[in-house]
């Protein structure tokens, strides 16, 4: 008998047995309508937008909220541009400035539906870098002294400041992970006030199996990476972004 | 000075007593995170959380095998290759031969209890494969020689100091007492090794039946990154961590993080449903996961499923007053604290090989009343002395002597001759020591090496009580 | 667990005095018997009974401690089934916990269904002294007064098996002249254990210095509590410890047997305690 067929009929064996004392006979599933959510969210866009904020902070991200595509332009524009003077500063040296400092790590932009946001970028002079295939040696080395990286998300979640990202097509997972700088970018209309909520709404409609099936992975991200591993002494950034800025915009307005 | 685990287990806790240093660390970080988890659960409806998330479970186990069949057949659709695990050597066996198949010389690992009860590094670096833990902790206690001595915090015996001599000794850093300086150093030696490995292992939080996903939880990243960068990537778990649904899921991954870290989420969750396919840019080219068995099917047989509903929180461990006092090396086996006093016999092909563990524990109870799927852990430690008792697995002497006091308890003559007996016994031996008893013979020199004893009464109650019934006239 | 409701006040109730108390600290029993008396309950005291069997228990010894679970059975199971009394009251958080919990435990296990219904029925109407007093008598105050510190340790059997937290905290804040202090990790075990503190000694007497610790710390005069176990225990880490706080058994200070004071008096003072004291040196 295969590993898989003994251990398969040890537990159908054991599960027969009238007195065994664990678990119970009688063990009932949760149904979705008992199950709870954990944490609460409520309001409008914009209240939720503020709790979101409000959540990310918490746990040392950083977040900003918009009213227009034009503003959240601007403002991706100017943090990445920011965070090139901070890295520059950081360095202290003679030659601050270095060949790959305007690089960006990216997913499409497109997705975002910022309009000329990727030529405007280009423009300026940083280059957005988006890979196809990170087995390959070549690319592999390409991203490695990235130092920042741009996605937008799948869905985010007002109650707890997490955003989810998948990875697949050519969307890389290395561009929310690898880099030392995260910005994230949020559209309104994929904020929402739970997790539980986007659960629901993705069950309702028929897609939840179908979409995670189909991402070969997804990240829920809340925050910065930390450890508290050296004698309880918090520190960030250990092996993810030490930086995760959300840039989030009112897109349900036109 | 270091706990010695191959030593007996009365000298490994020994050597954790004479300790000053370890009962620092540990009671001031199991004190941080208890404190933590109470307020993350009383910021929700914490006890509803933990009814819940334990009435799926239980579910889970009553349906074992079908929802293992489920999992399988949904990680095969997705692309996963699954393997299965009677024993720890089946199961390294497996590793190695993907290991070897692949030509991986490399190997990064993710924090994982599973790898760690199948010693999966050693059988490894057996076969000439380097094998890097990427835990910040896993990595200071890996460079130290040392396995890790908590479930989810496994450098958690160790302070600033200690920590800050292992970078110097072993990664030549110069000295420094700054956390933020030893971490952008890790960063940057496990940066190297993410990018160059050839294989990714991690253990697995929970894996969702229904569209076959393996989830790990991090809040450092390197789960992210050994699910991600290299082209195979290997997952161990226990047969017991399944959930039903994604949203079982997502209710199970908020009850854990708040009991583990008090956190409302980690910082990462990562799901992965299968290999990278045609046109994604990254991903690992295959994925294989490895069904660990290794007792699990027998702890149910020999009625400790309900420890099968643990999901590896630690809450327990941070809530134990002995954990506090003698930190986890001291237990000699993988898992410690009141979990790993459970599983560690209940999982062993016999029970008696941990005898003392069942015992490493005064029954207080507060580890119950900290778990997030409130397994009454007492009651299976009362369990599994029992058990060995009736393997005959307890001292000689022991069994002789509750014996002797069950039939001296049984009669009531017997037992109003033995007050009368120990009580003028014991007040001449006081006498002598001057009120209190200080020293008495084996095995009670226990109480008296660290205690006084006060001597018996003079007059027991029961002889007040028929004085006094004598005095008003009644029998 | 399910507890029983009474129509009326119950007026009598059975003494299961324990056999610690009964044989170590016959004060506490004269306490427990002297407070419930003053308050209109006829004790009986079945002076059949020995010890519930909770040291084979806890031991892994069931079938000893079987022998002895239908020793009480039998000498406690027909006071109350015939109506002679109308609860069981033991000073001991531990020992009700024996008896009310574990017995069903015991005769589950060997499928004695009758003895386990048995053992369930008296369950419902055992209860620890102060949660007698307290939830079924309605008492919040015994009329005892005391002058100096205490602080209240809470056994662990009591609080996390059987619920009772609130009662005894209550008792002693009706004490007149005692001030309550907070004890620094109250909820922690003290290290007691039974059969633990002498197997594990070294791990069980680094616990009780840890609770001597926070005694010290709050500066209490006294740790009051539910069960002599513990407090032999901690007082025997204490005395050893050179500390001078000591434990008492909550009965004995809502039953003012410890004089005026827990502070000794500035001139020696000639003190008699009615009833035989322990751990007074
Ligand atoms: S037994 Fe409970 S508290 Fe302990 S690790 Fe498991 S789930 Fe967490």
């Amino acid at each position: 008998m295969s590993a898989r067929d003994t251990i398969l009929s040890r537990l159908r064996e054991t599960l027969r047995q009238p007195h065994l004392p664990f678990p119970p006979a009688h063990s009932d599933p949760l149904t979705h309508a008992e199950r709870m959510t954990v944490t609460h969210a409520e309001g409008d866009p914009w209240t939720l937008a503020e709790r979101f904020a409000q959540e990310l902070t918490a746990v040392k991200g950083s977040c900003e909220l918009l009213e227009t595509e034009t503003e959240a332009r601007l403002s991706i524009i100017s943090r990445l541009q920011l965070w090139v003077e901070e890295e520059q500063a950081a360095r202290k040296t003679a030659e601050a400035e270095r060949a790959g400092d305007y690089d960006v790590l990216s997913w499409p932009l497109e997705q975002l539906g910022i309009e000329s946001l990727p030529l405007i970028l280009k423009e300026i002079g940083f280059k957005l870098i988006e890979p196809t295939d990170l087995h390959d040696p070549q690319q592999r080395e390409r991203i490695r002294p990235i130092r920042a990286g741009i996605t937008t998300v799948e869905a985010a979640f007002a109650s707890t400041g997490s955003f989810v990202v998948g990875g697949r097509g050519a969307n890389a997972r290395a561009a929310s992970l690898t880099p030392f700088r995260h910005l994230v970018v949020i559209p309104f209309s994929k904020l929402y006030a739970t997790g539980e909520e986007w659960l629901a709404q993705m069950r309702h409609a028929g897609r939840l199996d179908d979409y995670l099936r189909q991402s070969r992975n997804l990240s829920i991200i809340t925050g910065p990476s930390k450890s508290a591993d050296i004698e309880g002494n918090l520190t960030m950034g250990v092996h993810g972004p030490k930086v995760v800025h959300a840039i989030l915009f009112d897109d349900l307005q036109q | 000075m270091q706990v010695d685990f191959n030593a007996p287990y009365k000298n490994r806790v020994q050597q954790a007593l004479n300790d000053p240093n370890l009962r620092v660390a540990v009671s001031k970080a199991t004190d941080r995170m208890t404190d933590a988890r109470l307020a993350s659960m009383d910021a929700v409806e914490g006890q509803k959380l933990r009814s819940q998330v334990r009435q799926m479970k239980q579910h889970v186990l009553r349906n074992w095998p079908d929802y293992l069949q489920q999992l399988e057949s949904n990680l095969t659709r997705n692309g996963c290759t699954v393997h299965w695990a009677e024993e720890t050597e089946d199961a390294q066996n497996i590793v190695r031969d993907i290991a070897l198949q692949n030509s991986a010389k490399l190997v990064v690992k993710s924090k994982s209890m599973a790898t760690e009860e199948i010693h999966l590094n050693h059988a490894l670096e057996e076969v000439g494969l380097r094998v890097v833990e990427t835990d910040l902790g896993e990595y200071i206690i890996q460079l130290a020689d040392e396995p890790p001595s908590h479930i989810v915090a496994p450098v958690i015996h160790k302070r600033l100091e200690e920590i800050a001599e292992v970078f110097q000794d072993k990664l030549d850093m110069p000295p420094t007492r700054e956390p933020t300086k030893m971490t952008s150093l890790a960063r940057a030696r496990l940066r190297q090794e993410f990018f160059a490995a050839g294989m990714g292992i991690s253990g697995c939080n929970f894996a969702i039946a229904e569209t076959g996903a393996i989830c790990i939880v991090t809040n450092e990243g390197n789960g992210r990154m050994v699910s991600s960068m290299p082209r195979v990537y290997v997952v161990v778990m226990g047969i017991e961590k399944l959930v039903p649904t994604v949203e079982d899921a997502f209710l199970q991954l908020q009850a854990l993080c708040r009991s583990a870290t008090g956190q409302n989420l980690t910082v990462y969750c990562s799901m992965t449903s299968g290999p990278r396919q045609e046109g994604d840019v990254d991903g690992p080219e295959q994925v294989h996961v490895v069904l660990l068995d290794n007792g699990r099917s027998r702890m149910l047989a020999r009625g400790y499923g309900e420890a099968l509903l643990c999901i590896r929180c630690g809450a327990c461990l941070n809530a134990c007053p002995v954990y506090q006092e003698i930190g986890g090396h001291a237990y000699g086996s993988t898992y410690n604290g009141p979990i790993g006093a459970v599983i560690t016999p209940a999982l062993a092909p016999e029970i008696s090989r941990f005898k003392e563990l069942p015992h490493a524990t005064s029954l207080c109870g507060a580890c119950r009343e900290a778990c997030p799927v409130k397994i009454d852990l007492p009651r299976l430690l009362l369990d599994l002395r029992s058990d060995l008792v009736q393997e005959n697995a307890s001292p000689k002497t022991e069994a002789w002597g509750i014996k002797s006091y069950a039939s001296l308890m049984s009669s009531r003559r017997m037992y109003e001759s033995l007050g009368k007996m120990a009580s003028i016994g014991s007040n001449l031996y006081a006498g002598m020591s001057g009120g209190n008893i200080k020293f008495m013979p084996p095995p009670l020199n226990g109480w008296t090496a660290y205690r006084d004893f006060a001597p018996f009464a003079p007059k027991s109650f029961r002889q007040w009580w028929k004085e006094r019934s004598k005095l008003r006239g009644q029998t | 667990m399910h507890k029983a409701t009474f129509e009326q006040r119950p007026n009598r109730v059975a003494l299961f005095v324990t056999c610690m108390v009964d044989m170590l600290y016959p004060g506490v029993g004269i306490a427990t018997c002297e407070l419930l008396e003053k308050n209109n309950v006829e004790v009986v005291f079945p002076e059949e009974q020995t010890c519930c069997g909770q040291p084979a228990f806890n031991a892994g010894y069931r079938n000893e401690a079987r022998k002895l679970a239908r020793r009480f059975l039998s000498i406690f199971g027909p006071l109350v089934e015939n109506g002679e009394v109308d609860a069981i009251v033991a000073p001991s958080g531990s020992c009700a916990t024996m008896t009310s919990h574990f017995f069903e435990v015991l005769f589950e296990e060997s499928r004695e269904e009758e003895l386990r219904r048995q053992a369930e029925r008296l369950a419902s109407v055992t209860f620890e002294l102060t949660e007698f007093l307290v939830d079924v008598l309605g008492l919040a105050n015994t009329g005892a007064r005391l002058q100096g510190k205490a602080a209240y340790h809470p056994c662990c059997h009591l609080y996390r098996e059987l619920g009772v937290d609130d009662q005894p905290r209550k008792l002693l804040d009706g004490v007149e002249g005692l001030e309550v202090v907070d004890l620094p990790h109250a909820d922690d075990c003290c290290g007691f254990g039974g059969l633990f503190s002498i197997k594990n000694s070294g791990i069980s007497a680094a616990m009780g210095r840890a609770k001597a610790r926070s005694a010290q710390q709050c500066g209490a005069d006294a740790i009051a509590l539910c069960d002599v176990s513990c407090m032999t225990h901690i007082n025997g880490i204490l005395s050893r410890e050179g500390i001078s706080c000591r434990a008492h058994h909550i009965a004995e200070i809502l039953n003012n047997h410890l004089g005026n004071s827990l502070r000794p008096p500035s001139q020696p003072e000639p003190q008699q305690p009615d009833h035989p004291r322990r751990w007074g040196d």
